[in-house]
């Protein structure tokens, strides 16, 4: 009886073990680096004219994303008089809160669009006020995302594109000639091939390239880039020739397969980081993180850069050509329950939050703004470990970003329909053509 | 004396009839302090359970999606049901789930109760091993069944290679093995859990039955057959009922597992309810969808129920 109870007591204790190593998470999705300041900010109005007012925007993980810290606090730095109260929901389950919170009408002023899918969902059950009069700079992008019929119900103050990370001492080691911004996908697939051939002669087991399992790692390109590809057409024929490249360069050994990084829950940031890898399409977002993680050792220290992704054909490669590329805005819409007091104050708010000073300060963290002017990417990589090539400028500050999730009540349904075919295509139990004509088919039965 | 006797006599009849209070009648007092005891529940589970239960049925008669009004729509949603690919394959995948599911579990938890319920020397180490899985976080079950499930470098398919098998299965990266493999972990997960139940069973099999049994020259067989289950009977229905509602509403493992996945090889019904409500927001739509899965479980109890009874009387 004592032995069993001793026996237990240990394989209790290597279970809390287990359950421990396996909740230790990055709960904040895309890490950047840690805010210094509290979680709210009230400025004192000492002497000012105007009436105090206090706003409330929602945000999520307060502690590993400081944008919204610093856009509040640049914001009351102009306006003295205003409080920004900044409402924290969880990362994974932001829409899901702040849908129940709107419901029962208690939800923030200011409602950042995390995702831009949920943005028809605010607007059609009447969440969200016409903010089409918000001034906004020249050439600031993901507008349209946020436009129904030609209204506006959000503004962008954020706006991550892909573009291709590249390890500059793999490609040295392998003898391959880097990147340089005319690529199309075909040029990539022979690099990939190329580099895991030099590595492995080099005696290395590192692969060309890492691409994650994400169905935009795949789809993005292929709608964005594909001449009048629209997913809300129901007509998918144009991801198959994107899909039989991932699986060619899959069986040709020039990057890991889907089911292993499915098996082994592989981390784009550990196969980049750790150098497993010497290419991987990926968001703007990962700059910061990568330059944040070389820093703290958590990842190997090696040159990189970034190019502009590789694109469908050589119209649009080269830096004198402007890559077309995808990504979703970030923005700020207003709650349509608002009070009369505030509607101004908070239009005012989105007005800065899209202004070239609030972009400068994003940059200034490592985000990538809506809106990127010359003098925002200098900022952007004036930063310490940031790469500083000419390229890595141009990729991240010439491009075409068209929109991930068109702005639709049915986008949800189809990207959840195209999800299924990007599993059962890429684990290789349903060849494309097949996949396709079932996703059109179930297209046909399930949006309507 | 006299007029001091009237008075004593006169006072009974006042002192003796009860206070009104107390006339009610004992079973309904009974009734009402028995009330009171679940009042404290009763109020918890109707505010958290029954009421947004009632509203689901209302809402599943709706096109609601969370803001502003819910229109009246009538059976569309179940109509649309009907018609709904999707919806068909979770289905099917449900009771292949549960077809695979519920026997194997039950034939396994089973197993490990008669051998644990022996003296065995460090039984009661085994049974608290044999618990351990339903009590582990079911995230990290799922990431280590990923890896032992790998196709190429997983110790499953190695040994299976070992063994002579030619071409393993690709389990979750295969639409054919991705439910068995599903099925294998859940019930690996919930034998343990059974096993307890069945124990608590096997303690009330009368061992004068079982000596009687042998005296009569009846095989450990004839006596698993002939007298084990019978007497077990109870325990086993309990036990057939709970897994079965459990295997309708599978979700979680499934959710991290495979998420549905390899295409909509594992979609069940739980995940079409969770995706359509709180992926896509049609909560009408998926309300009707929870009100089907509601409408399956009850009729495969009630079945259960009247089988039941009838092999009882």
């Amino acid at each position: 009886m004592k032995r069993s109870t001793i026996a237990t007591a240990g394989i209790a204790a290597a279970a809390a073990l287990v359950l421990v190593g396996c909740s230790s998470g990055n709960p904040g999705g895309d890490p950047s680096e840690p805010s210094d300041t509290g979680t709210a900010t009230s400025t004192e109005t000492e002497g000012g004219d105007a009436e105090p007012v206090t706003i409330s925007v929602s945000g999520w993980s307060l502690d590993t994303t400081p944008e919204f810290q610093v856009l509040a606090d640049g914001f009351t730095a102009n306006n003295p008089h205003v409080t920004v109260e900044l409402k924290e929901y969880d990362a994974a389950e932001y829409n899901t809160l702040l849908t129940a919170d709107l419901a029962a009408g208690a939800g923030p002023d200011i409602i950042t669009q995390k995702e831009v899918k949920f943005l028809t969902t605010f607007q059609e059950g009447g969440q969200l006020l016409d903010v089409s009069d918000v001034p906004l700079p020249d050439g600031i992008s993901g507008t349209s995302s946020y436009e129904v019929d030609g209204v506006a119900y959000a503004v962008p103050y954020r706006q991550d594109s892909w573009v291709l990370y590249y390890n500059k001492d793999l490609f040295a080691a392998a003898g391959v000639d880097e990147p340089d911004g005319s690529w199309t996908w075909d040029d990539y697939a022979d690099a990939a091939a190329a580099v895991t051939t030099g590595l492995s002669n080099a005696g290395s087991a590192a692969k060309g390239a890492y691409l994650h399992r994400w169905q935009s790692t795949t789809q993005g390109f292929a709608n964005a880039q594909a001449p009048g590809a629209d997913i809300l057409s129901g007509d998918f024929g144009h991801l198959a020739p994107f899909y039989e490249r991932v699986l060619a360069m899959q069986d040709a050994g020039s990057q890991i397969d889907f089911n292993t990084s499915n098996a082994n829950q592989l981390t784009y940031q550990g196969e980049f980081g750790k150098q497993n890898a010497a290419m991987l399409p990926m968001g703007t977002w990962f700059v910061a993180t990568l330059i944040s993680q070389q820093a703290a050792g958590e990842a190997d220290d090696f040159a990189w850069g970034i190019a502009p992704i590789p694109q469908l054909d050589a119209s649009t490669t080269g830096t004198d050509g402007t890559p077309v590329t995808f990504g979703d805005p970030t923005g700020f819409g207003i709650n349509a329950r608002v009070g009369d007091d505030k509607v101004q104050v908070a239009k005012d708010f989105l007005a800065y939050a899209a202004s070239e000073e609030a972009a400068s300060a994003l940059a200034g963290i490592g985000i990538t703004p809506a809106l990127v002017s010359d003098a925002v990417a200098e900022i952007f990589f004036a930063v310490d470990g940031a790469p500083t090539d000419e390229l890595s400028k141009f990729a991240y500050s010439t491009n075409e970003v068209k929109p991930e999730n068109p702005t639709s009540n049915q986008t949800a349904t189809v990207q959840g329909i195209l999800g299924d075919l990007h599993t059962a295509v890429l684990s290789g139990s349903e060849s494309i053509e097949s996949a396709i004509a079932a996703a059109q088919q179930r297209f046909d039965n399930e949006v309507n | 004396m006299e007029v001091a006797l009237t008075t004593v006599t006169a006072a009974p009849p006042h002192s003796a009839k009860p206070p009104p209070r107390r006339q009610m009648r004992l079973p309904v007092r009974n009734a009402l302090v028995g009330w009171s005891f679940i009042l404290p529940n009763f109020l918890g589970f109707a505010a958290l359970t029954l009421v947004p239960v009632l509203v689901l049925f209302y809402m599943s008669f709706t096109n609601w999606n969370i803001f502003g009004g819910s229109e009246w729509i009538g059976l569309d949603n179940f109509r649309r049901l009907l018609g709904d690919g999707s919806f068909r394959i979770a289905v099917v995948n449900t009771l292949y789930y549960s077809a695979l599911h519920i026997p194997l579990t039950i034939a396994c938890s089973l197993g490990l109760a008669l051998v644990l319920n022996n003296k065995l020397r460090g039984a009661a180490f085994f049974r608290t091993a044999a618990f351990f899985p339903y009590i582990t976080s079911i995230v990290a079950i799922a990431v280590v069944w990923n890896l032992m499930f790998s196709p190429d470098y997983g110790p499953i398919n190695q040994v299976l290679h070992l063994v002579g098998v030619e071409n393993p299965p690709g389990w979750l990266t295969s639409t054919t093995w991705s439910m068995p493999a599903v099925v294998i972990v859940s019930t690996w997960r919930d034998m343990g859990y059974y096993m307890i139940l069945f124990l608590a069973g096997l303690q009330a099999v009368p061992r004068e039955l079982h000596e009687a049994a042998r005296v009569d020259g009846a095989s450990t067989v004839q006596r698993f057959f002939n007298v084990t289950l019978p007497c077990l009977r109870p325990t086993t229905f309990f036990v057939t009922v709970i897994i079965t509602i459990s295997s309708f509403k599978i979700f979680d493992l499934i959710l991290v597992m495979t998420d549905g996945g390899p295409g909509q090889s594992t979609l069940v019904l739980s995940q079409f309810i969770f995706r359509k409500g709180f992926e896509e927001n049609q909560f009408g739509y998926a309300s009707s969808a929870a009100v089907a899965l509601f409408l399956m479980c009850i009729a495969v109890t009630a079945a259960q129920f009247l089988w039941n009874k009838k092999r009882s009387s």
